[in-house]
């Protein structure tokens, strides 16, 4: 038993530090601003929604029961549930985004408050937990179209607000963040 | 009784590595980056020669030389700890609000563990040998504690860490992992199995210098220019935004799942 503790005590502290100093980073650096680029700090997944839309419509469901073998339609239902997982794990993206752009602004601030930052992280965590039950639900087919287009509208809306805050970010420091990939 | 043919080998090829450490610390000039690694590395050298002194006039196994080495243990430790301080603060200082709410964390973190380690040794008082390796062992554990806690703030906030100051870090985290590990193992039965527990010892340690030569083999790069803070008032408006968006996203998400 002891030695069971110890090596899994040795092999847990060794990970940890081999992951923290050399895993691949989930985030740009903060000090590597000078890379940055709007286009990969806004969300953009949830720009695709108007196709994912037309994908979801009652009316091509219809379409495909009334005219076509009931295995094709499986078929198609399942490429359908496929494209939509995509979908959804895109807006998990645009939601790193959003999360990046907080710590962005976190850690260029000179002073932060602990409570906010939990909180940022406590929502990380609850979004995460939801966003698998969701793509779990989608997995099962229950799932209502009208819910996705309700978080891509939340999704959506933030871009212009991101646009704002990069704008601001880059008058604090104009040669650290581009707005634009040709300057 | 001094030290055998073979341990002194031993105790010579590791003397030689760490003045070798140390030569090369300061020919880099990293005392100006990281002042309590450097200024630790300089008390591995002397500690060595202290202990080579003890030994040679009292004999390995006298009561002074069992005291002057678990002195100099707790003395490196604290140094050790100190030097983890330092890398936490080369850092993250730069990132003045990311340290301001880091450092208070970072000294509780290593606060409840020093009084952990306090409570493991005093739980242990009935056997010396046992004690010490449960007080070592606390010790160690609260160096790599604040250490992974430290990098977790880096990685949460993307902050880039040099490959220089990388391979200090494993070296010392590797260093007390396994001391922390072996201390666990050989808790009950180091007098039976001293001579293992001291291989593993010197191993670790000697696989520690190792990352640190490869740490301070190439020059150091040129320091990186602080970035450019935002003004206090802009955090203060845009964080609460910010918030208020996550939490309207999480609770959509929430609504979709139910």
């Amino acid at each position: 038993m002891t030695v069971f503790v110890a090596t899994l005590l040795f092999l847990a502290i060794l990970l940890a530090l081999l992951w923290l100093l050399f895993g691949s980073p989930t985030n740009e650096t903060a000090s590597s601003l000078d890379a940055l680029q709007i286009e990969n700090i806004l969300p953009v997944n949830c720009r695709h929604f108007p196709q994912i839309s037309q994908l979801l419509s009652q009316e091509d469901t219809q379409f495909m029961r009334k005219r076509t073998p009931h295995h094709v339609v499986n078929k198609w239902r399942a490429e359908r549930r496929g494209i939509l997982r995509q979908y959804l794990s895109g807006l998990a993206q645009d939601f790193a985004r959003l999360q990046r752009l907080a710590r962005l602004i976190a850690a260029l601030s000179p002073k932060i408050r602990k409570g906010q930052e939990l909180e940022w992280m406590w929502l990380a965590l609850q979004f995460h937990a939801s966003y698998r039950m969701v793509a779990l639900k989608l997995a099962f087919g229950s799932f209502s179209p009208e819910g996705l287009a309700g978080l891509t509208e939340m999704i959506a809306g933030l871009t212009s607000e991101l646009e704002n805050r990069m704008a601001l970010l880059a008058e604090h420091s104009p040669s650290r963040l581009r707005t634009d990939p040709g300057s | 009784m001094g030290l055998s043919f073979l341990n002194s080998v031993q105790w010579a090829a590791t003397v030689f590595v760490e003045l070798a450490v140390l030569l090369l610390a300061l020919r880099r000039r990293l005392f100006w980056r990281l002042p309590f690694f450097t200024t630790y590395l300089c008390l591995l050298v002397l500690n060595e020669g202290i202990l080579w002194v003890i030994y040679r006039f009292s004999g390995v196994n006298s009561y002074i030389s069992f005291e002057s080495y678990w002195t100099l243990q707790a003395l490196l430790i604290l140094a050790r700890a100190l030097a983890v301080y330092d890398i936490c603060r080369a850092l993250l200082t730069s990132y003045e609000g990311i340290w301001k709410m880091c450092r208070p964390l970072l000294i509780l973190l290593a606060a409840i563990l020093a009084v952990g380690a306090t409570i493991s040794t005093n739980n242990n008082a009935h056997h010396l040998a046992t004690a010490i390796l449960a007080g070592e062992r606390g010790l160690e554990l609260t160096v790599v504690g604040v250490l992974i806690f430290g990098l977790i703030f880096c990685r949460y906030y993307g902050v880039e860490i040099e490959h220089h100051v990388a391979w200090i870090v494993l070296g010392l985290g590797f260093y007390s992992a396994v001391q922390a590990a072996s201390n666990t193992l050989f808790q009950y039965s180091v007098t039976r199995h001293f001579a293992v527990w001291q291989d593993f010892r010197h191993a670790s340690f000697n696989i520690a210098t190792i990352f640190w030569f490869v740490a301070l083999w190439k020059p150091l790069p040129a320091r990186q220019p602080a970035p450019v803070l935002l003004g206090q008032g802009e955090y203060d408006r845009l964080a609460p935004q910010m918030t208020l968006r996550l939490r309207e996203l999480n609770t959509r998400l929430l609504e979709m799942w139910k």
